[in-house]
């Protein structure tokens, strides 16, 4: 595996090529932070600026959010496994156009989640060890993890209904209503979310239990087929709910029933835009 | 006057406060460290360096209700929820949110009018503030010292606690402090030495470092009033946030609320619950227009809220240094460096 | 009292909601308990809808379309297909019971098939009893 301190030289070598080029305008990447442990989103629009990038196992964050905001420049975005598919998702969507990308792969595994300190894997999220689609790759191609990524649903799918009821109400009763989740996720790009509109009223205002269950519920309904298993959903949760789990699970079904995984291939429709024929009646059941 | 109690039997005086009233205490569960209403004596912890989330809650609840309505075809009537606010005890604080109470106490005490609900509750709850130890440091995160706070400081608690050896120190500081230890009558006397201990504690509590950066208050807000037009300096600062207000929801000084009347059918609620500056539609108005739609400026806002606008209004910054939101931001965004990278421009 | 369950029924205006006028106009008997909401297409349908109609106290849902390759719009009915079905595992990872959520396919000349899914369904939420999970607690 290459080692993340080379990555972090060919993304600097990169980015500087790129923008002395003027091949881009700016390059989305990671910055410092204010230690080690703590890197943050940086865009560089110069090569001084691309001196600062850097490259460790923390950089978890899924930069994809953040090219959306841009769609009409032409941009350098880093992206990790989970990273590219996000990107491929949103082309596909029509939120970004391929030409407009430069994509700077990174095909990483072991990358760290400073707040829990957990390592990200099959059994979390973002185990998704290589770039799917990519213009430049930093390191070398890894083997892709042995389980898979659902295995992890294991325990909640042993439990009857109603365990899985307790386990989400209680859950969901923990829920802030800081919408950390909404805007972390790259897929979360409506405006105005169903959660802004007041005609109708989906949901209260106020942190209701109800409320809550109404929000994410839906929330999860409107990520089916589209979540790309990144995690920054759950890492952003400052009361830490499991959101990935519910999300694992509906990519599971999409998978089991339609037969597509989200952002793995550009010419794909996403799941719920697309049918076939062939579907059959059996999904209902 | 100074009481202490054998670490081991910390259950002990959880129970005694229990059976006084609510209590609100740190409790941990596989998340991490949060103050929780406590049910039973085992359930409070005192190792531990922070909570998540700040105390602020329970002084101002996330969700609180004000007004109970039927919707009707004449009057719709609605009657005032206000129950009784029990004495209650909040134990566990560290000096620094301690510090937050005095300065949400500015606003929402002062200008003229009290907030009813804020006022009842700091009427009837007692603090128990909780000293940073000597053998802990001060996580990396925090920088409460540069804004004059020390690390065991008791200033605002009614009772300040704090470890020693294998004992609990428990000092009473104001009357209803006081008062409180003299009702649990198990503790036993401090001795000299525990004074002697808890003296050096405190003073030693402000040679203690956190991250450096010498703020002069009045000067950050003159800098950062004279840096507010420049877009360049924020846009670039704002370049990671996501905008989703995890900062605002643990800071121990952030304070802005909604209200909202919630009707199901025909009856309704009128609720108020925490807001964030943060939101994109925390500005959006009934024409739809928005001044801030753009995350710079929601951020430019908090920060000159919290370190200038504040100074002006209240004498003081708004801010305690806890750390919180730079270790719970998801794109760890250190908001303190951004401060001082605008007062170094 | 015995529990009289809630089913809301949301029907396709060209197929189902004509099959159940069908089923009315040849007298067919079937239980009350179904409160019928006309779309133009079962595609109309969003799942929001069914989380709703649960926490607004319905017992059941029930929603009917025309076949697949019947749909009067075309293709509208394939995409409700994939987003029932979803919905129907969302439902079921979230601990509804799946008896709750039902999906079917009525003609507008099935009017006997309506009255008869009709009758099946509400026994069957019947005996699931009240649907308390979702449903928003009112004092």
């Amino acid at each position: 595996m290459t080692a993340f301190k080379d990555i972090e030289e060919r993304l600097k070598e990169k980015a500087k090529d790129l923008l002395e080029k003027g091949e881009v305008e700016c390059v989305f990447a990671y910055g410092r932070g204010y230690d080690e442990r703590h890197p943050r989103p940086y865009v560089a629009k110069t090569k001084e600026d691309a001196e600062n990038l850097v490259f460790n196992e923390y950089c978890t964050f899924n930069l994809a959010r953040y090219a959306v905001k841009e769609p009409r420049k032409k941009i350098a975005v880093a992206a990790k496994g989970a990273d590219s598919r996000a990107l491929v998702q949103l082309i596909q969507e029509g939120k970004l156009k391929r030409e407009n990308l430069v994509i700077l792969g990174i095909p990483a595994a072991g990358m760290v989640d400073a707040k829990s300190g957990l390592t990200l894997d099959e059994k979390t999220t973002g185990a998704f060890a290589n770039p799917v689609v990519y213009d430049v790759l930093l390191g070398d191609k890894l083997p892709e993890a042995k389980n898979s990524p659902y295995e992890v649903l294991g325990e909640l799918e042993g439990l009857s209904g109603d365990g899985r009821w307790e386990f989400w109400r209680k859950e969901f009763a923990r829920c802030l209503r800081c919408f950390a989740c909404r805007k972390a996720c790259p897929m979360c790009y409506c405006d105005p979310c169903f959660m802004d509109q007041s005609r109708p009223r989906w949901a209260d205002k106020s942190p209701t239990l109800d409320g809550n269950t109404m929000y994410h519920l839906t929330r999860f309904y409107h990520l089916a087929g589209r979540c790309v298993d990144c995690g920054e959903c759950t890492r952003a949760c400052p009361v830490d709910i499991p959101l990935y789990l519910f999300h694992k699970r509906l990519a599971k079904d999409c998978e089991e029933m339609f037969n597509q995984a989200a952002g793995m291939k550009l010419e794909d429709k996403p799941v719920l835009v697309d049918f076939r024929v062939e579907d059959g009646d059996e999904i209902l059941l | 006057m100074l009481r202490k109690i054998e670490q081991g039997r910390f259950g002990e005086l959880i129970e005694a406060l229990l059976a006084r009233g609510p209590l609100y205490a740190p409790v941990r569960d596989d998340r991490g460290v949060n103050f929780q209403l406590i049910r039973k004596a085992s359930e409070p912890t005192l190792d531990f360096y922070n909570t998540l989330q700040s105390p602020k809650l329970a002084w101002f609840p996330q969700s609180e209700d004000l007004i109970r309505y039927r919707l009707a075809k004449g009057e719709t009537k609605g009657e005032a929820i206000s129950g009784p606010v029990a004495p209650t005890v909040v134990l566990g604080m560290r000096p620094w949110d301690v510090k937050s109470l005095a300065i949400m106490d500015l606003l929402f005490l002062g200008g003229g009018k009290e907030d009813p609900y804020w006022l009842e509750k700091r009427r009837l709850t007692t603090v128990i503030g909780y000293g940073l130890a000597s053998e802990e440091e001060p996580d990396g995160a925090d920088f409460f010292r540069t804004l004059n706070i020390g690390a065991a400081d008791s200033d605002g608690s009614d009772v300040f606690l704090l470890k020693k050896d294998g004992d609990l120190l428990l000092e009473g500081i104001t009357e209803r402090g006081k008062g409180l230890l003299g009702e649990l009558t198990f503790l036993k006397e401090g001795t000299e030495e525990d004074e002697r201990y808890l003296v050096a504690a405190k003073a030693g509590g402000k040679d203690r470092k956190t991250r450096f950066f010498d703020l002069d208050a009045n000067a950050a807000a003159d800098k950062l009033k004279a840096v507010f037009a420049d877009n360049t300096f924020w846009e670039k600062e704002a370049e990671g946030c996501i905008s989703c207000g995890t900062c605002t929801f643990v800071c121990p000084t952030c304070h802005c609320f909604d209200i909202a009347d919630e009707t199901l059918f025909r009856d309704g609620v009128r609720r108020r619950f925490w807001d964030a500056c943060m939101f994109t539609d925390f500005t959006l108005e009934a024409s739809g227009h928005n001044p801030r739609p753009r995350t710079f400026q929601r951020l430019r806002q908090k920060i000159c809220h919290k370190y200038s606008f504040y100074i002006e209004k209240f004498g003081v910054v708004s801010c305690v240094g806890c750390g919180r939101c730079t270790r719970l931001c998801p794109v760890n965004i250190d908001i303190f460096s951004l401060v001082a990278r605008a007062v170094n421009l | 009292m015995d529990f009289e369950p809630k089913i809301l029924g949301i029907a396709c205006n060209w197929c189902t909601y004509t099959g159940a006028d069908l089923a009315g106009t040849t007298r067919l008997k079937y239980p009350q308990n179904i409160r019928v909401v006309r779309v133009m297409c079962s595609s109309r349908i969003n799942p929001s809808f069914i989380f709703r109609a649960f926490q607004l106290g319905a017992d059941g849902v029930l929603v009917g379309g025309c076949h697949p390759g019947d749909c009067h719009y075309g293709t509208g009915n394939m995409y409700a297909r994939r987003r029932l079905a979803i919905t129907k595992k969302m439902l079921e990872f979230a601990g509804i019971e799946p008896g709750r959520f039902r999906v079917e396919w009525i003609s507008a000349s099935e009017g006997n098939r309506f009255a008869e899914v009709v009758g099946e369904f509400t026994g069957q939420v019947k005996g699931l009893g009240p649907q308390t999970k979702l449903k928003i607690k009112t004092d």
